[in-house]
């Protein structure tokens, strides 16, 4: 459970570098895809997560230049809404849910048996980038609790002693 | 195909109703995420694999998809409807039973009955069309209507969940749908649309509860040339996913509300803001727009109106204050979800600064049926001021998790125990929390309040979303105030000082708690705080944030208090407060898994001595303990807890055979010279005295009968606790040095004035050995016997003639015991009557399920009436046949008399077994002063001091009849009491210095399932003529393997 900090602070870069053609030419795509995108931020910034798995400070700065805004507004953004990662993920993502229904179940018992098999702890990737996690609240399948999600599939009714051979298959 | 005129909805509805009621068989899948995540995905799989199979026989069955019926303690739920008949659920489905299912049920046309849950027979819903009914049902299956969890439902939001598919805009319509909107949009006008809702008292469902037609019509009187209705999908408060279920399984009633409401309002947008974690809602939603589009329901000139109206879809990002509807506004507008002062109210001013209109997902779900049935019909079921059902998510510890959708005013202990089942593993309930962060938690106490708005907040509580979530005995009530805080500190926006800070601060003090370094004046602070808090925060996350704390502080204080002045978390919770929850949850505090360990090294003997530190009797105990540290053993969460109580009787049984290995001394303290008298040589006196000769002080034991004892040897049955070993157990604690007056009754044989004057102090164990009367007339005629003095009777071996038939009334250990003593000492025929049921009755498990094996009798719901004399002797008993009424707010169903039934048993002779009390003849004239209003020994519950400064007092006397290792726990601490007074400190901790038990610290590597060791009994047969011990021992082997089960929960980092 993280202490009173609740976000890790994204380490400022000294420089930002430049951005290459192909990078240039999907943000731009992006954000001719979206109607209204001076309106639309965080759906431009979802649609960039999307893409990059995470989000670069430089294609922050691209975006905010190309429909009129500040970086610190789309900084802002970003560290307001919880589903943006502003650190490389790992090739697969664990949420454990930590919502009420899972927490009386002992969503904290998963939590801690995924961090001393992986190693991490929550917010926290795998040095080998294969697993990244984070706690979420709620999945909304408390009737199914403790529940913990990797990439698109849902685990219920989880033990701490399955955990291992539910990881096992995500390489 | 445009929709235009009733009869073209007539026309999609019957082609929705054909698929519905389809000539080809189908196999229904419920895949909501709740249905995925339990494993349906794999049995669809499973399902098309098998087809090329059916290709033989012909059959082609359709596989359909359809939502959650909110049933997900039977997930995964998977539905076999043959045409003509009705659909047959079948439960918590793998692919081994589904192979069966289909194959017998499918193809066979039988249904697999012991796998079926329901059948559904009769419709479930408050639909008017397309209602799924049928006169012809399969035999055997229950009626789905009759289930306990859907009996009393009422599903007006959920009437199409996990009935119809939810890609299916047809069915949809066959079941109603759309007529609302068609009908509103011909017939009605904007203001008598909104008139409609007003008397209809719907209320917002998403928490605020405010009347949803006095919102609609502010928004319709504002001026604007753009106005904006949305849908607040955001559903952010865990432990709440109906707004969820309701997007996945019928996304089409949150549509058709929202062009209600666009219509009524003069809105042409409408946005649904749905959160970004429920990307299956996304999907169904997106499919149904597409749906109504392509059908003119939405777009331009809606249903042939001059109504033009669309949806758009808005992903959320993850921040629960988004769900407050300013906050949601800005997020749409795309800025950081930062909530606004109102007013300006978002009907005035709202998206892009237009008249807008915000209602939960639930509230607009509910307006088509309101249209549809009528506001008459709508606002005649509820209470007075909340009207209709609420969706209520009862989740948790409770025995059937799911959606609930019911009337405003059910009582909450109906909730709890008829439709969610009770507690799951019978444990008890302690609180159930309401409304999410922001509600509260409500103790059993009140579980006879009425759901509705005003009531709960009466109890300071909310309704809110509806999530309720159900909390046993091994819940930390301060760490759940904890945890509702942190989830208020990460989800705060951070404008508001009070909020950000005053929440973070208040998180530190609950954690400091916690941990074991809380103060009496943190509960000020955190009053103080809340109040603070809830003043100063603009929006409705501050203010409701505190809601937690203060209602587990009012309910609940007696834990903090625990947690801050004796750093104990009676809930084994937080584990920086206890080393492990065995441990902690034993009375006596004894030493589980340092024991366990030495037993897997086979040092039996210091296995023995060290329970002996903390508990006097592991022989016994081994025995007869209820072994709480059991039901909290961590490996309940793999497999089976560790059988710690038998390993306690092998360790003794080794020692005692005299194979134990190595007993190292327990040591005594220097005498102290001071002289201290225990009245009653029972559990807890034997236990003072052995724990204060020790440390050092003079003991002698006053004991009445001739042997000593108490409970275990003039209660319990040599069957369940041999003599010698009882003997040999209580030997161990006179060859310390204790003296023993038998056969002296304090009180009579002793003035208690004169023992109260000779020795320093004096501790009452007298135990609660009378027993309770019936209050029947003809009680005392001969041929009835009273429980108790009949046990010690047996047990003293005097004679006593029960003749052939014997009749024993109540449903305790008490019972039970003399039942199966009487059978052994001859009685043919042993008949138990009891008041309630089975599953209430107190005696243990284990002893109903042997005097079952033995050939007793139980007769249950009889309550005695009146006793039959015959020629001036009890010969009978009238008993009034009970039946189980209402649930209480105990848990427990209420029996009532059944009128005009009576049920007569006649017998040689009757025992009464229905309570025990405390004889007081020991103090004489100075009993008043030491008994409270239950007539049980008053005591300060830390001190088990009485009202005299020199009289202490612990066991049954003080408990009324309670377990023998709650007495031993009274025994221990009274010694350390007693001596703290007497030396001026407390010394009880020595006694554990003196002597040292090593054992591997090793992590053990023993985390694969491994089954408990099985508890052998002598055949029934063997052992009803005789005393010889029930229960077997563990062989060496089995021991040593159960012991090496033990998961070391002792051992941690950095301890």
């Amino acid at each position: 459970m993280p202490d009173t900090a609740t976000r890790p602070t994204a380490p400022r870069p000294a420089a930002t570098r430049p951005l290459v053609w192909e990078e240039k030419w999907t943000l731009d795509k992006i954000v001719a895809s979206v109607e209204d995108p001076q309106h639309q931020k965080i759906r431009l910034l979802q649609l960039a997560q999307n893409e990059y798995g995470f989000l670069r400070d430089e294609h922050m700065r691209y975006l905010a230049d190309s429909i009129g805004t500040s970086y610190t507004d789309l900084y802002g953004i970003a560290t307001f809404y919880a589903q943006f990662n502003l650190h490389p993920p790992g090739r697969h993502h664990i949420s454990v849910c930590v919502g009420t229904g899972c927490h009386v179940k002992g969503a904290k018992g998963l939590m801690q048996k995924l961090t001393d098999i992986l190693g991490i702890k929550e917010d926290e990737t795998t040095k080998d980038h294969r697993f990244s996690m984070k706690s979420v609240r709620c999945l909304g399948c408390c009737g199914l609790a403790p529940l913990i999600n990797i990439d698109e599939e849902t685990f219920g009714r989880v033990k701490p002693t399955h955990l291992e051979g539910i990881i096992e298959k995500f390489d | 195909m445009a929709v235009k005129t009733k009869l073209d909805l007539n026309e999609m509805a019957r082609i929705g109703m054909n698929s519905l009621e389809s000539s080809k068989p189908q196999i229904i899948f419920g895949l909501g995420t709740c249905g995925v995540a339990a494993g349906g995905n794999k049995l669809v799989d499973f399902t098309r694999e098998y087809t090329g199979y059916w290709q033989e026989t012909g059959i082609q069955p359709q596989i359909v998809t359809v939502g959650c019926i909110g049933m997900c303690h039977a997930e995964p739920l998977v539905d076999i409807k043959l045409p003509g008949k009705p659909r047959v659920s079948y439960h918590n489905v793998t692919t081994a039973k589904m192979k069966r299912i289909i194959e017998e049920h499918l193809i066979e046309g039988r249904p697999v009955k012991e796998f079926a849950m329901g059948q559904l027979s009769d419709e479930l819903s408050e639909c008017e069309h397309g209602k799924l009914s049928y006169s012809w049902h399969y035999e055997d299956i229950p009626n789905l209507k009759e289930l306990p969890f859907l009996a009393r439902q009422v599903r007006i939001v959920l009437r199409n969940c996990g009935v119809i598919n939810p890609e299916s805009i047809e069915q949809y319509i066959a079941r109603g749908g759309y007529r609302s909107a068609h009908k509103t949009l011909m017939d009605l006008k904007p203001q008598g649309v909104i008139d409609e809702v007003i008397k209809s008292g719907l209320r917002g469902r998403g928490g605020a509860g405010f009347s949803t037609g006095k919102k609609w019509q502010f928004a319709k009187d504002a001026p604007g040339d753009q106005k904006y209705v949305i849908c607040n999908a955001d559903e952010g408060d865990p432990g709440a996913y109906m707004d969820r279920a309701v997007l996945e399984s019928d996304p089409h009633s949150v549509i058709e509300g929202m062009i209600i409401g666009g219509y009524a309002i003069g809105a042409s947008i409408g946005i649904l803001y749905v959160r970004a974690e429920y990307p299956l809602a996304i999907k169904r939603l997106e499919k149904a727009i597409l749906q109504a589009r392509e059908f003119n329901i939405l777009g331009d000139n809606i249903l042939d109106s001059d109504f033009s109206f669309d949806l758009r879809i808005m992903e959320g990002a993850g921040a629960f204050v988004c769900g407050e509807e300013t906050a949601l506004i800005a997020s749409i507008e795309g800025k950081r979800g930062e909530p606004k002062p109102r007013p300006p109210f978002p009907a005035n001013s709202g998206l892009f600064g237009k008249p807008t209109n915000v209602n939960n997902v639930e509230t607009w779900a509910n307006i088509p049926m309101v249209f549809e049935k009528g506001a008459r019909w709508f606002n005649s079921m509820g209470t007075e001021r909340s009207k209709a059902t609420k969706v209520f998510s009862l989740v948790g510890k409770i025995e059937r998790a799911g959606l609930v959708e019911i009337p405003m005013g059910t009582k909450m202990k109906d909730i709890i125990y008829e439709i969610g089942g009770g507690m799951q593993h019978g444990r008890a309930f302690k609180a159930v929390q309401t409304g999410g962060p922001s509600g509260g938690c409500i103790p059993a106490e009140y579980l006879d309040v009425a759901v509705d708005y005003e009531n709960l907040q009466e109890l300071g509580s909310i309704v809110g979303s509806g999530g309720m979530v159900a909390m046993d005995e091994d819940t930390c009530m301060v760490d759940i105030a904890r945890y509702f805080l942190e989830f208020c500190v990460e989800e705060s926006c951070g404008q508001c000082t009070p909020c950000r800070m005053g929440t973070r601060r208040m998180l530190e003090v609950l954690e400091r708690i916690c941990q074991g370094g809380g103060k009496m004046s943190d509960i000020e602070l955190l009053e103080r705080l809340s109040v603070q808090i809830r003043d100063g925060s603009l929006c409705a996350l501050g203010g409701t944030a505190p809601n937690p704390v203060l209602t587990t502080l009012k309910y609940f204080r007696h834990e903090y208090e625990q947690h801050i002045l004796n750093k104990k978390c009676p809930s084994s919770t937080c584990a920086s407060l206890f080393l492990t929850p065995c441990q902690d949850t034993c009375p006596a505090g004894t030493d589980v898994p340092g024991q366990m360990q030495l037993v897997a090294e086979g040092r039996y003997g210091e296995a023995y001595e060290l329970q002996r530190q903390d508990n006097p009797f592991p022989a016994i105990c081994g025995r007869v303990c209820d072994h709480p540290c059991e039901s909290r053993c961590q490996r309940n969460l793999m497999d089976q807890p560790l059988s710690v109580m038998m390993i306690h009787r092998f360790c003794s049984d080794k020692v005692l055979e005299g194979k134990g290995g190595y007993r190292p001394e327990l040591g005594q303290l220097d005498a102290t010279g001071k002289k201290i008298a225990i009245v009653g040589g029972g559990v807890a006196g034997l236990t003072a005295a052995f724990f204060l000769k020790r440390l050092g002080h003079d003991v002698t034991i006053f004991e009445a009968q001739t042997e000593l004892g108490g409970m275990l040897m003039w209660g319990i049955p040599p069957y369940r606790l041999p003599r010698d070993i009882l003997r040999w157990e209580i030997q161990q604690i006179i060859d310390l040095g204790v003296h023993v007056r038998l056969n002296t009754a304090v009180g009579k044989d002793v003035p208690f004035e004169e023992v109260l004057q000779k020795f320093d102090s004096v501790f009452l164990g007298v135990g609660a050995q009378n027993d309770l009367p019936m209050n029947l007339p003809n009680e005392d005629k001969p041929g009835i016997l009273n429980g108790m003095k009949l046990l010690r009777q047996m047990n003293l071996g005097e004679k006593v003639d029960l003749g052939k038939r014997l009749l024993v009334i109540g449903g305790g250990n008490v019972s039970v015991d003399v039942a199966r003593t009487a059978h052994r000492l001859g009685c043919e025929k042993v008949i138990i009557a009891y008041r309630r049921e089975e599953i209430d009755m107190p005696a243990y498990p284990e002893e109903i399920g042997e005097a079952k094996k033995e050939g007793i009798e139980f007769y249950f719901l009889l309550a005695p009436e009146k006793i039959l004399v015959e020629k001036g002797r009890a010969t009978g008993v009238v008993f009034r046949k009970m039946k189980m009424d209402e649930f209480t707010k105990w848990g427990r169903r209420k029996p009532v008399p059944v009128e005009y039934e009576t049920v007569t048993i006649m017998a040689d002779q009757i025992v009464t077994a229905i309570g025990q009390q405390i004889d007081t003849d020991f103090a004489g004239d100075m009993a008043d002063q030491f008994m409270d209003h239950r007539q049980r020994i008053a005591v300060d519950p830390y001190s088990m001091q009485t009202s005299h400064p020199r009289v202490f007092a612990g066991g049954d006397a003080v408990l009324g009849p309670a377990t023998v290792i709650e007495a031993v726990a009274h025994g221990k601490n009274a010694a350390r009491q007693i001596d703290h007074k007497l030396m001026g400190e407390d010394r009880l901790y020595r006694l554990q210095g003196l002597t040292q038990f090593e054992y591997s610290m090793n992590p053990p590597n023993n985390e694969e399932p491994l089954p408990r060791a099985d508890i052998l009994t002598i055949p029934a047969r063997e052992r009803v003529c005789n005393f010889r011990e029930v229960v077997m021992c563990l062989d060496d082997q089995g021991a040593v393997m159960e012991a090496k089960r033990c998961l070391r929960c002792d051992i941690r980092e950095g301890v």
